[in-house]
């Protein structure tokens, strides 16, 4: 069985009287695909800047390989391996892609690794081999995304969480980012967690699926199982009517 | 065929990589003219007026250049940079008058003294976001004016402080005549522009500015933000009072408001506004403009009876940059072509 990269146990939010999560408690496994799912407001934003250490929660600790990181630094998560991306992109704006992608290899790479044959590797695996010398503001929205991926593997990258990296792309596009997830995990070995709010954009991409509503999880399983569950159903469509699709 | 179409429009194309390594090679060739012609200066008959202003000049540009690092480069808004400045003046002039210490040693004194203060101000500032940091300089600022007017018996207080002349001499530094400060100006431009350089296209520099563009995404991508802008503001502080030791032999004297005050700031930070922040020329550029409108300002006021002339061309200056030119004259200039790494 493989090894668990992430455990959340018990996690707990509370931002004055607002409980943003409550008893939030699941693991993902090596070269996993995870799916992490919710209506807006459940809790899925402030879940993920928990584990990646931008928040500190209330309650409940996080595990990556087993230690206890939540306390680190989120640089010192990000060189231990803990990548991710932002829901509204976020690119280092006065510098080109290869710069942007530069500045994670140099603090991540391995021992023995050249930063710029990382950078290299990293472009031509991402198609942004043309637009290595270009700024972020001027590429199409999709290949700023490819970019930010690009920045959050490179150097040592073992868990990447990536926040609504399909929102404002067409469906076209969503698929060729999926495909190119789906390649880093099979090709990187890189454990991946999504972070979606539309289910139908998730299923063909995950085997497994979280589901957070009201500040905790209400479901975990296949996307199948999932989309047949009466409360999954009930938080996105507020009746027990039909199943999600 | 897709692929085949795209290589051609790339062979065709310019590439940004190649303008910008084209307009480095440009720049490059102006700066060795203008570095020539600053050199021979003494040479030309041209009267010590016109050497003082230049000397001026680089002084500002030096000094212009040191606050770049930290608000240009590392984007960290440096309202009282005037504090290592003040520091590096008052501790090279002290130790020189009261202890015969010659300024070839007793700067570093100024250089180790600004370095503390910005170890102190940056713990307890830099971990905030926001304002805080520009707020904890000018807080600074007013509080070395105080301090500097308290102490009458050793900084001279409201009067402020003369160093004691020794007509020509090199063990103290000092010359009756500008020329032999254009030189060492020139070197201190030299140098800092150097470092600007090497920082632009250093590791360390990348992380200045990725923490620059965005704080949260240069720890996602691994960086330290904490230590980046603390080790940004020591370099650019150690730069400031270096430069102060040279400013404080030039003018032989410093008092509070020449040192710490709101002016002196702004004549700080206008160099590298105008010029363009972020950039090794911007300064340079910058410093010259300031200097020569203000000289010229200076001796229009001067005819028509009006004096602190160039104060006001100094605001009308930076508010003609805000509104029309944000990226200064590099950037404006060359907003196309010199851009990311070696600038």
């Amino acid at each position: 069985m493989s090894a668990v990269v992430l455990e959340v146990n018990g996690v707990a939010r509370n931002f004055g009287g607002v409980v943003a999560l409550r008893d939030v408690s699941f693991s993902v496994r090596e070269g996993e695909v995870m799916g992490l799912i919710g209506p807006n407001g459940a809790g899925k934003s402030t879940l993920f800047e928990i584990i990646s250490g931008n928040l500190r929660p209330t309650a409940g600790r996080i595990s990556y390989f087993g230690k206890d990181c939540t306390t680190m630094a989120s640089h010192l998560r990000r060189r231990a391996g803990m990548c991710r991306t932002f829901q509204k992109v976020r690119l280092f704006e006065s510098m080109t892609v290869r710069q942007n992608i530069s500045v994670a290899a140099s603090q991540c790479v391995q021992p023995g690794r050249d930063v710029q044959e990382e950078v290299a590797a990293i472009l031509a695996q991402l198609r942004l081999e043309a637009q290595s010398e270009r700024r972020p503001s001027e590429l199409t929205l999709a290949d700023r995304k490819r970019v930010e991926i690009g920045r959050a593997i490179a150097g040592y990258c073992r868990l990447l969480m990536l926040d609504e990296s399909m929102s404002g792309l067409t469906h076209d596009e969503a698929q060729h980012l999926i495909e190119e997830i789906l390649t880093l995990n099979r090709s990187r070995g890189i454990t991946v967690i999504v972070v979606e709010h539309v289910l139908s954009v998730l299923a063909a991409m995950v085997k497994r699926l979280v589901v957070l509503h009201n500040a905790t999880v209400v479901a975990d399983g296949t996307p199948t199982e999932v989309a047949h569950d009466p409360v999954v159903i009930e938080a996105y469509l507020g009746t027990k009517q039909k199943a999600l699709r | 065929m897709e692929a085949a179409v795209s290589d051609q429009a790339a062979g065709n194309a310019t590439s940004p990589a190649t303008n910008a390594a084209s307009a480095h090679r440009r720049a490059f060739a102006y700066g060795l003219i203008a570095f020539a012609l600053v050199a021979c200066l003494p040479l030309l008959p041209v009267n010590n007026y016109i050497l003082a202003a230049t000397v001026r000049a680089l002084i500002f540009i030096s000094l212009g250049q040191a606050w770049n690092v930290v608000a240009g480069i590392g984007g960290l808004l440096s309202l009282g940079h005037g504090v290592f400045l003040g520091l590096g003046c008052y501790t090279t002039g002290i130790l020189f008058n009261k202890y015969g210490i010659p300024p070839w040693f007793g700067v570093w004194g100024g250089v180790v003294l600004s370095l503390l203060v910005a170890l102190v101000m940056g713990s307890m500032t830099l971990r905030m976001r926001g304002v805080f940091f520009a707020l904890a300089t000018v807080a600074a600022s007013l509080a070395m004016v105080q301090i500097s007017r308290h102490f009458v018996d050793l900084t001279g207080g409201a009067d402020g402080l003369a160093l004691k002349f020794f007509g020509n001499s090199l063990w103290a530094a000092q010359s009756r005549t500008p020329a032999p400060f254009l030189y060492a100006a020139l070197a201190f431009v030299t140098a800092y522009y150097w470092i600007t350089r090497w920082i632009l296209n250093s590791k360390f520099g990348l992380e200045m500015q990725a923490v620059r563009d965005d704080e949260v995404a240069a720890a996602a991508a691994g960086v330290a933000v904490f230590r980046t802008k603390m080790l940004g503001l020591l370099v650019s502080a150690a730069m400031t009072a270096l430069a102060a030791g040279l400013y404080m032999q030039f003018y032989m004297a410093i008092d509070p408001e020449a040192a710490f005050g709101l002016s002196q700031a702004i004549q700080l930070q206008l160099p590298a506004l105008i010029g363009g922040l972020g950039t090794a020329w911007g300064p340079i550029i910058g410093g010259a403009i300031m200097i020569f409108l203000s000289e010229v300002t200076n001796w229009g006021g001067t005819k028509v009876g009006i004096s602190g002339l160039d104060i006001f061309v100094y605001g009308l200056m930076l508010l003609a940059v805000v509104l029309y030119a944000p990226k200064g004259v590099v950037g404006t200039l060359l907003r196309n072509t010199v851009k990311g790494s070696g600038r």
